[in-house]
């Protein structure tokens, strides 16, 4: 479940980083339209993982109810907390995204 | 927003009540009978198309509710919901009176 | 009514809102509490011991018991222990328990009945829930329309909010009734199909009660559907035969020899100690997420052969099956159930700030004359009364089942007394006392009194944290530490209410209501 929770995690983080304003909030300085491009394919992408990791680890039932949990608890953890710590949070995001793969392997 | 204040017109009294009733009760009725043909006519065994009628049906009563507030007037709220009620009706009961010939 | 569309729907979302709100933050509340029943109900019974986990020798004690106790009973029930349930729980037709039935809770590892403090424990919180405590069908046909509602309730508000792709992550606290809004919105948004998911679910739970039109249309009676669906259960004759029952443990190692992962929660013995006895294993199906009602290892009782049994899986049954086992969570291990404890809890949260919202957008109108309507009056009182007086309500409950004497008669339903009654009494406050000062003052009692329940605990039982912890007794301790948590947290809210307010009521208008209001900016609290 570490897994679901990491990808989820870090493909919130690039798909709310992939909106214009949130971009400019977050890391100070004017996205280009590519990085942006390339921030949603990239928080899809994690997503898709995460469902990946859903699906491998307890079927297609229980896996998309568990995908959904960790995707909304992913969410709600970002957004209520960005105001407070947005620097938290970025971290948080890279650490998870640096983990999941690993934690997808069973490494972790 | 519409205020709360003691001026509000009968007129707008009654048709808001209008549209509750008819979305309350005439959106039941439409939900029963979109749930009674669907479990006559889905293609499937009896309890399963019973299932799926009555798993369907609330989706229409919510559908009644959006429909009766978000029509012009509160006519056409009872019209949009009462006439497919019947049509399902007629259909609902002439597949049931042929099903028992 | 000649709006655009959008208007409208706002319109509907906040008079539906306001109307069933107070209801529905009732049935959440308590609805998420029941994700921890058997918890609950293991704190409000401190009686019953903690045992290592051993079920073969529970059921062979539960059997005994029953074999001295009502050996003629015409049926039997077992509920084993689990890690949530310490003691066995054992019953039969007969005997001098109401309705026909008798219980009784046994130590799961001696096999002596336990004399328990009569409760209903955590599972008044979950009948409340889709019952409100009602006459029967009352209460169920209420609270599922109330689930209708708040189907209405989400749906709309979708509708209403135009940007709820643009707005998905924002959040911005400290800005009064911005603030308000955007956290009703986020908590709304962001686990939407936890909302939705919980609102449809409810009335496919009930819809052959709600809904029986197509039950009707195409069965002669709604036991026909019953049977097709769920298999009936057809009643075992007894031949007249005696014949001993077959070990329970025996039977339970077959199980487990065809399924090693079952998790057994209900046994049901019928004619025991008969040619014919039945014995039903009652799996948990925590390995799936839609339930399968009716299927379990069925044996004969007396020779000990098995049969499987579960209706053939239909699409249809399972979907329904689906929604029903997505609502209870019986699949969930701990990490997800807390999960979805959570997301009732900001389900109850998108209600209450709805109903503050509500209430403070029109309060501003006002401000200005000094002078509240009544209608307003009464909305806050109603506010206050079904929030923060709710959750007085649930303390006072669980003050009772430490308070009342453990013989009592009656003292169940006392309990309950003690519910309402508190309750009640926090109705009353609020008339008598003006509005945020009520809020305050209810919340920072609500503080004291969860805050204070784990030292109660402590006092009139002894099993308070320092003993629960150390003994891995989590039942008991997770409740402890989840009720002081939740006085910390009411403390906090008490505090911002308690605190000098502005001059000018806290809230603003809501903007999503698309008529071309000023939003005037209030001071945050």
């Amino acid at each position: 479940m570490l897994a679901i929770a990491l990808f989820a995690f870090a493909g919130c983080a690039a798909l709310c980083l992939a909106m214009d304003k949130h971009f400019t909030e977050l890391l100070g300085r004017k996205p280009r339209p590519e990085q942006l491009l390339g921030l949603r394919v990239v928080g899809w992408l994690l997503l898709a993982l995460a469902l990946t990791a859903a699906v491998d680890h307890r079927g297609w039932a229980v896996g998309l109810a568990e995908l959904f949990g960790m995707l909304m608890a992913g969410l709600c953890l970002w957004v209520f907390a960005l105001p407070y710590r947005p620097r938290w949070l970025l971290g948080l995001a890279l650490l998870s995204l640096v983990l999941a793969p690993f934690s997808a392997l069973g490494l972790i | 927003m519409k205020s709360k204040a003691a001026g509000l017109p009968l007129s707008y009294r009654l048709a808001v009540t209008s549209r509750c009733l008819a979305a309350l009760l005439g959106g039941y009725v439409l939900a029963a009978m979109v749930g009674v043909l669907l479990s006559q006519w889905l293609p499937l065994s009896r309890a399963e198309a019973v299932q799926i009628g009555m798993m369907s049906s609330f989706l229409f009563y919510l559908g009644a509710f959006i429909w009766a507030f978000a029509t012009h007037s509160a006519w056409r709220a009872w019209l949009g919901i009462l006439l497919p009620s019947l049509a399902l009706a007629a259909i609902n009961g002439l597949t049931y009176w042929m099903s028992k010939a | 009514m000649k709006e655009g569309f959008r208007q409208a729907m706002a319109w509907l979302h906040t008079w539906a809102g306001l109307i069933f709100g107070w209801l529905l933050f009732a049935i959440f509340l308590t609805g998420t509490m029941s994700y921890f029943k058997p918890e609950i109900t293991r704190w409000s019974q401190p009686e019953v011991p903690v045992r290592a986990l051993d079920l073969p020798l529970a059921l062979s004690k539960a059997q005994d018991y029953l074999q001295r106790n009502a050996a003629d009973a015409p049926s039997w029930f077992i509920e084993p222990p689990n890690e949530r349930t310490p003691g066995i729980t054992v019953g039969w037709r007969g005997g001098d328990g109401p309705r026909g039935f008798t219980r009784k809770t046994l130590d799961a590892e001696t096999g002596e009945e336990i004399v328990t403090r009569q409760t209903r424990g955590g599972d008044f919180f979950y009948r409340f829930h889709f019952q409100l405590e009602m006459p029967y069908p009352w209460g169920r046909w209420l609270a599922t329309f109330a689930a209708l509602m708040m189907l209405v309730g989400l749906v709309t508000g979708i509708i209403t909010h135009k940007k709820i792709f643009k707005e998905f992550f924002t959040f911005r606290p400290g800005k009064g009734q911005r603030s308000w809004l955007d956290g009703h919105n986020a908590i709304g948004v962001l686990a939407l199909p936890f909302h939705l998911m919980i609102s449809y679910s409810s009335l496919v739970i009930f819809m052959y009660m709600v809904m029986p039109a197509p039950i009707l249309a195409s069965y002669d009676n709604e036991q026909g559907y019953f049977n097709e669906v769920f298999g009936g259960r057809d009643s075992v004759k007894a031949s007249g035969e005696k014949v001993a029952l077959q070990p329970l443990p025996e039977l339970y190692r077959q199980v487990l020899a065809q399924a090693p992962d079952a998790r057994i929660i209900w046994l049901d013995v019928q004619r025991p100690g008969d040619r014919n006895a039945q014995v039903l294993f009652i799996p948990d199906g925590h390995e799936r997420v839609a339930v399968q009602r009716g299927a379990g290892w069925r044996f004969n009782g007396a020779d000990g052969s098995l049969a499987w049994s579960a209706r053939p899986e239909t699409l249809a049954g399972t979907i329904s099956g689906g929604f029903y086992g997505l609502h209870m969570a019986s699949f969930a291990g701990p990490l997800l159930r807390w999960l979805y404890f959570f997301f009732g809890l900001a389900g109850t949260a998108v209600i209450g700030t709805g109903l503050v919202m509500w209430l403070g957008k029109r309060q501003l109108k006002h401000a200005k004359s000094g002078t509240q309507p009544f209608e307003l009056r009464l909305v806050e009182v109603l506010n206050i009364a079904s929030m923060s007086g709710l959750i007085l309500g649930v303390a006072g409950f669980f003050w009772a089942n430490r308070l009342l004497p453990v013989a009592l008669e009656g003292r169940a339903q006392w309990e309950v007394n003690a519910f309402f009654a508190v309750w009640l009494a926090s109705l009353v406050h609020a008339v008598l006392r003006p509005g945020r000062r009520a809020w305050g003052e209810q919340l920072a009692l609500a503080a004291l009194s969860w805050a204070a329940l784990p030292l109660l605990n402590a006092l009139t039982t002894g099993q308070g944290l320092n003993r629960s912890i150390a003994a891995g007794d989590w039942a008991m301790a997770g409740f402890d530490l989840t009720a002081l948590g939740c006085g910390l947290l009411f403390a906090w809210t008490a505090s911002k209410m308690l605190r000098q307010p502005v001059q000018a009521p806290k809230r603003a208008p809501k903007p999503a209501k698309a008529a071309p209001q000023p939003t005037r900016e209030a001071e945050a609290s």
